[in-house]
């Protein structure tokens, strides 16, 4: 009799989950767990900083701005619900605790595999920020007076958009794995986007964002913090509600999406392509076998169409101004990296070790993994301030120097540190799903705070040379980034070039 | 013509690996000659792959002398890589590239001209040619296996490593493989079978070593390793 449905799968499915986990924790060793406890401590501190400390600044600031950021509060909340459900959908449904090469020998349930994909979903640092950003700025707006209050509806809110965004996610990779799939799941994302494009030109995306039903998620922080204690708890109990039914009823379209067959990845793989003539150069033959493997792999090909597109429409919507788009490239190329560069050889998989005997110089290798990540990265950033441009207007030419030399400068640096990782730090991954990830979720949650980290630095530091007289304080600016970015790159390629890190990198990639 | 036969193309000597605080090879000699290929026997874990992966150029012995063609590993390793042709024991195959793809890339790191005619008798033979543009990521097991034999063979290597060659192929594959194994002896090549399947490589070797525990436990003839008798001979030095 199928229990898949029944409380008793759901028990089983959370002890299963229990398991799944401790066989992962099972391969850390001793300093890894230590640097996971100690990044998991951060994780929680900024997070109760993120709902204490703006409260407690309201006062000293003298609730500066407070009227503005009470006007977009309810469009912040939305904006957290849509990165869940666009999260989930890039993620192929939502990530997986054990890869599906390792875990195909245990009977994992659809259970299982949901409660996992909601356990990992907040291992993102986009995820992070936006939650902080709608914790830090409500709670700035509604002030010190009982706190936990406050935050609980705020919290109850990110709980129940990841839990949607997941169900939502499902359905989606449900419909991808049917027949038609890929063009029905093309025309929903062209048909949204075009819907978006549509309400921004007839100037009707604001006043619809003004008319959200999130506001009351702020007025239930508003209330708490105003000893309204029965208008504060009806919506938390709403709420409290509204978690529990998404994330059971995530259920549903999770069992039907993943008892489908992998369609597109299946298409990909029995289909004949086409040879082209023989390349003229060692190096443009390295190249062409890593891009066939990106954009060959669904997940890297999904991936970086979200990254190109996503962030450019974003900008549109919020209609940036140019001082402010430089921060975009950051973000797109931290992306882009996250997808496969941080751990680039896993692009050979077990190919590593024939690729590894073939005669030709270990620098050549190296470079033409550079190259394509490179090339990646900057159409991507490219493309994402092309489409911010068409809403910002004509630039001046300090703007436009400072977003270029922004997307250059953060390619670079994202690919030195990307190609660094990936010669330190090799994973054995399989590409092949699109719920696949170059590492595992925990490192990737590192990897993606570090980048993020230092691309919006640089990209604020472009934002104040978008407002220079002219040009030429972002090219002063980016030359040093470029060379140290470099410098960095060259130094990696000395230790790739040493045949005992060359061959532990190969060894695990191929595993 | 006796001399010629014999001339060592591989020469290892005291071949010491070491990973980290695990000893995968300790201490081994190998030799392999023109025109006669050697069978590395052994159980999990005795060495061979390791071995494999020495003489191929991807992993470096961390001591001891090995040489390919005259030419030691450590100090010229894309000589060596020229001289080799290697069939890994995993996998081997990029996943999203095609077989064509493959030959593609190792003609052309290869310095290989007018290739495309035994690249498409190669794959044919290996009863592929329907498969060449297709990319390897769906391909069975024994589908991986016999194109890497491909890849391995395809430039007519002085040096044919094969590791594993026969797991999982089926009885026209491993006859194709033989074919090949013997069209290298014929031009000269040495070659070196790891396997597990002892009966398969007594058919198409010449001589074999028995490693155990990252040591060479005994050289022998395949004759005394065939049949009975040899399955017994095996078993008394794998314990």
């Amino acid at each position: 009799m199928p229990t898949e449905h029944s409380w008793t799968e759901l028990v089983r499915g959370v002890a299963d989950l229990r398991a799944l986990l401790a066989f992962r924790a099972s391969g850390l060793t001793d300093r890894v767990r230590v640097r996971l406890r100690i990044a998991g401590g951060v994780v929680l501190a900024l997070t109760v900083a993120a709902i204490v400390v703006p409260a407690y600044l309201k006062g000293p600031l003298q609730a500066r701005h407070a009227s503005q950021f009470v006007a977009v509060l309810p469009s912040l909340y939305l904006g957290f619900f849509a990165l869940a459900v666009l999260a989930a959908i890039a993620s192929g449904g939502g990530r997986e605790v054990v890869p599906r090469e390792q875990a195909v020998a245990f009977p994992v349930s659809s259970v299982t595999e949901h409660f996992g994909a909601l356990l990992l979903a907040p291992l993102n640092i986009a995820w992070l920020i936006q939650a902080w950003s709608v914790l830090g700025l409500t709670m700035y707006v509604v002030g010190p007076h009982d706190v936990a209050a406050a935050a609980a509806p705020l919290l109850l809110w990110i709980a129940f958009s990841t839990a949607a965004g997941q169900a939502v996610g499902w359905v989606f990779e449900g419909i991808r794995r049917g027949a038609h799939g890929i063009l029905l799941a093309r025309l929903i994302a062209g048909s949204t986007i075009a819907l978006v494009v549509v309400l921004i030109a007839t100037d009707r995306f604001v006043p619809l964002l003004d008319r959200s039903p999130t506001v009351r998620i702020y007025l239930a922080a508003a209330y708490g913090t105003g000893n309204q204690w029965w208008l504060w708890a009806r919506p938390v109990a709403v709420l409290v509600v509204m978690v529990v039914v998404a994330t059971v009823i995530g259920l549903v379209p999770a069992r039907w999406a993943l008892h489908r067959a992998l369609r597109e990845e299946l298409r990909l793989e029995s289909g004949r392509i086409e040879p082209r003539p023989n390349p003229r150069s060692d190096l443009r033959a390295l190249v062409r076998v890593d891009r066939a493997s990106i954009w060959r792999a669904v997940p890297l090909r999904r991936g970086l169409l979200v990254l190109a597109f996503m962030p450019g429409l974003v900008a549109v919507a919020g209609s940036l101004h140019w001082d402010m788009i430089t921060i975009l490239p950051g973000l797109v190329a931290s992306g882009g990296a996250l997808l496969f560069g941080v751990n680039t050889w896993c692009l050979d998989g077990r190919g590593a070790l024939w690729r590894d005997s073939l005669p030709v110089s270990a620098s050549v290798a190296y470079y033409a993994k550079v190259i394509v990540l490179f090339e990646v990265l900057l159409a991507a950033a490219g493309l994402t301030i092309l489409l911010a441009a068409l809403r910002a207007g004509p630039p001046s030419t300090a703007e436009l120097t400072s977003a270029l030399a922004a997307a250059l400068v953060v390619a670079t640096q994202v690919v030195a540190a990307a190609m660094r990782w990936s010669v330190e730090r090799p994973y054995a991954t399989d590409m092949r799903s699109a719920r696949a990830t170059p590492a595992p979720p925990v490192v990737m949650a590192g990897y993606s705070a570090r980048l993020a980290l230092r691309t919006t630095v640089v990209g604020l530091v472009f934002s104040a040379t978008a407002v220079a007289p002219d040009g030429r304080w972002a090219v002063l600016v980016a030359v040093p980034l470029l060379c140290w970015s470099g410098w960095r790159l060259v130094r990696t390629e000395a230790l790739w070039a040493v045949p005992e890190v060359r061959a532990r990198v190969i060894a695990v990639v191929a595993s | 013509m006796e001399s010629v036969e014999r001339r060592e193309r591989v020469r290892v000597r005291a071949l010491w690996v070491r990973f980290g605080s695990v000893e995968a090879v300790r201490g081994i000699d190998v030799s392999a000659y023109a025109g006669r290929a050697t069978a590395l026997l052994g159980r999990n874990g005795a060495g061979k792959s390791t071995t494999m992966r020495v003489l191929a150029g991807v992993v470096p012995p961390t001591d001891g002398d090995v040489q390919v063609d005259g030419v030691d590993v450590r100090v010229d390793p894309l000589t060596v890589k020229r001289s080799v042709g290697y069939c890994p024991d995993v996998g081997g195959l990029v996943p999203r590239a095609t077989p064509w793809e493959h030959l593609q890339l190792a003609a052309r790191l290869r310095r290989m001209e007018g290739w495309e005619t035994r690249a498409q008798d190669l794959l044919e033979r290996f009863e592929l040619g329907d498969a060449a543009h297709r990319v390897t990521g769906g391909f069975s097991h024994g589908m991986g296996r016999r194109l890497s034999v491909v890849l391995a063979a395809f430039h007519r290597p002085g040096v044919l490593l094969l590791d594993e060659p026969f797991d999982g192929v089926d009885p026209l594959g491993v006859e194709a493989t033989q074919q090949v194994i013997d069209d290298a002896k014929a031009r000269g090549a040495a070659v070196l079978i790891s396997t597990h399947l002892r009966d398969l490589a007594m058919t198409s070797c010449e001589d074999a070593l028995v490693l155990r525990g990252g040591s060479a436990v005994a050289a022998l003839d395949s004759a005394e390793l065939v049949g009975e008798a040899g399955a017994r001979a095996y078993r008394a030095l794998l314990d």
